[in-house]
């Protein structure tokens, strides 16, 4: 295809500027967003098997609410019923709760039946992995609030804004060679047309998954300004309908049975499963319970799981993400739209497709970042400041950011023999490792500190199945079960290792017998001997 | 192809380009949301349908930011984005208007 050459040429700028001004925070954001296709497992893998609620029969359920809400204050304010194979477990906050997806102090009691009937209870603080790795896919790991929005979540949707630009400028640049060289991977041509060739290959392959993300990032940023302006379109018609506040107070006594619930909800949605049931504010005029339902075969609007909030005495519903009649055509529509940038509608080999290409994204920027740095780089003698700098982030913030995940996952486990609060400990954990990779970067120059951080990622990746062998037999660390997860972190911890080691491996060669001018070369030991040697012998 | 004149070549002008799709980008994608909201199928009060509504700003907002420097100079872009959001807003207040 011919396309002229100004607009090549002004396209190609575009392409430059909008990528490696948004490629590093869109490289943790990918990297993280990978990883939570499987948060609910990640989460299982974290959590002590002794320090999870011990469930009931369906039978005894009632049973142990009523004991649990009579007994203690909080319980009869709000508490979870999880749904599990053949029965039920109880817990509620003893401390926090809420909206808000990470909550580092949360605390929960855990409450069970002996088989007196008599009631037990356990506490322990909860153990945020999953969503602290779910907040790093959101905001990139930059803290901070605007009013009640995170300002990562607002940088990452201005970056999501120009990585759709990105986008676009990037197959422009593409179409007159797009066909002839798509599935080209030239590797006898250097190492930077190789880089080029897959760079644009992933890019094209997983173009419409490209799009996709980058105009549902932006939408999640901004809906909030988004919608405020549609306030000035529909003029003095409300947006939304506002559900008007209760007056009544229910007794918890009036409470209705688990079993009632669950036949409400299977009138409702009839092929889902629910998974657990979160009732909160019971002693105020306006109590919620919402029932989180689960499907493997259909798009949800949450990432898991659809929702429906509901009255838990009257069973009015206040709010639901299954397909109601009520929400016309519409409401199918935008569900998918939400569905499509969370891979939940194809079940698990859904999420592994995403998780594959959530990767792919990662090493997208990534290797936009490098063709940056070749086409800048000098072919002879010192290179430029900016392409120093530019280098050293790229190997700071990417490897940095993946050896910060890895290492809070290695500590997951220790940090349970430690007296220290555990959600705290992982932000610690992940901030000092990310930030002393990109010093690290610095101080070394990105030539050496490649490979130095590609082997540090290789061995926390070993320490993950290390650290579940050893909880096995070290005294004082709380129980894990095999089954919980199957293995499957373990697993992919192996994996990932490999392919660290590899890289490690390729990156090591490349420096010491790569090309000599390239920025990722390094002076050879024997350099300087063997310089010697030539005089002598000349 | 015949090589083009230099005033024929696409001009960079890229802080006025883009701060004029930014600004009437975004007027002209609340203008044809608005069309649709008041005028297309299911009318304002329709199911989740201002949900809709919202997620479609941006897709006509993005590919507008992304394709605005395909015009030759910043004045084409303002004269060409002003134009069309006339022809929208005329066409909102007309049917505003007959009905």
């Amino acid at each position: 295809m011919k396309i002229r050459p100004d607009v090549l040429r002004t396209y190609q700028s575009v392409h430059t500027w909008t990528g490696i001004t948004t490629s590093l925070l869109l490289f943790i954001a990918f990297f993280a967003g990978a990883l939570t296709m499987f948060k609910p497992q990640i989460d299982q893998w974290a959590r002590p098997a002794s320090l999870i609620a011990q469930p009931v029969s369906n039978e005894r359920i009632d049973t142990l609410i009523e004991q649990a809400v009579t007994t203690h204050e909080k319980a009869s304010q709000g508490f979870i019923v999880n749904f599990v194979e053949g029965g039920a477990a109880l817990s509620w906050f003893e401390q926090g709760g809420g909206r808000e997806l990470v909550r580092l102090n949360d605390e929960l009691t855990y409450a069970t039946l002996d088989d007196a009937d008599k009631l037990q209870i356990s506490g322990a603080q909860t153990n945020e992995l999953g969503d602290l790795i779910d907040q790093l896919h959101r905001t990139a790991g930059i803290i901070g609030k605007v009013g009640h929005e995170d300002l990562g979540v607002l940088v990452l949707g201005i970056a999501a804004a120009l990585y759709f630009i990105a986008l676009i400028s990037g197959v422009i640049v593409l179409l007159p060679t797009l066909v002839k060289y798509l599935f080209a991977l030239r590797q006898n041509k250097g190492a930077n047309r190789f880089w080029l060739d897959s760079h644009n290959l992933v890019g094209v392959v997983s173009l419409p998954f490209h799009l996709l993300i980058a105009w549902t990032a932006v939408v999640f940023a901004f809906h909030d300004p988004f919608y405020g302006g549609l306030g000035v379109v529909y003029g003095d018609k409300p947006l939304f309908e506002r559900g008007g506040k209760g007056t009544q107070t229910y007794d918890i006594a009036e409470l209705p049975s688990m079993v009632v619930y669950k036949q409400y909800l299977q009138q409702m949605a009839p092929d889902y499963k629910l998974e657990k049931l979160e009732f909160s504010q019971l002693h105020t005029p306006n109590p919620t319970v919402a029932a989180y339902l689960a499907a493997d075969d259909r798009p949800l609007r949450g990432g898991y799981n659809d929702i429906i909030y509901f009255h838990p005495f009257t069973q009015a519903v206040g709010f639901s993400t299954v397909n109601l009649p009520e929400h016309g055509v519409y409401g199918p529509v935008v569900k998918s739209f939400f569905a499509l940038h969370f891979g939940n509608y194809a079940g698990d080999y859904g999420r592994w497709m995403y998780f594959a290409m959530g990767l792919l994204g990662a090493f997208l920027f990534y290797s936009g970042n490098l063709l940056w740095l070749e086409k800048r780089r000098e072919k002879k003698g010192e290179q430029r400041k900016s392409v120093k700098v530019m280098a050293a982030l790229t190997i700071g913030v990417c490897l940095g950011a993946m050896l910060g995940i890895g290492s809070a996952m290695v500590a997951s486990k220790w940090l349970y023999l430690l007296n220290f609060p555990l959600n705290h400990a992982y932000l610690w954990v992940y901030y000092s490792v990310f930030f002393a990779a990109i010093g690290y970067s610095f101080y070394r120059g990105a030539a050496r500190s490649a490979i130095h951080l590609l082997y540090a990622l290789f061995a926390v990746c070993v320490a993950i199945p290390v650290t579940s062998l050893l909880a096995l037999v070290v005294p004082g660390m709380p129980t894990w079960t095999v089954a919980q997860s199957g293995l499957m972190v373990e697993f992919m911890a192996v994996l990932f290792a490999l392919v660290f080691m590899v890289t490690a491996n390729k990156a090591k060669y490349r420096a010491y017998y790569g090309e000599r001018n390239s920025i990722w070369a390094l002076p050879r030991k024997n350099e300087l001997e063997s310089n010697d040697f030539q005089q002598v012998t000349a | 192809m015949a090589r083009l004149l230099p005033q024929d070549k696409i001009q960079p002008h890229w802080w006025r380009k883009s701060l004029i799709s930014f600004f009437l980008g975004l007027l002209l994608s609340y203008g044809i949301v608005a069309l649709f909201a008041w005028f297309g199928p299911g009318g304002l009060e329709m199911g989740m349908k201002v949900q809709f509504n919202m997620w479609m700003l941006s897709v006509i907002w993005l590919p507008l930011l992304a394709f605005g420097f395909l015009f030759k100079t910043a004045k084409t872009a303002l004269l060409w984005l002003l134009i069309a959001n006339a022809v929208v807003y005329l066409i909102f207040v007309s049917l505003w208007w007959l009905q």
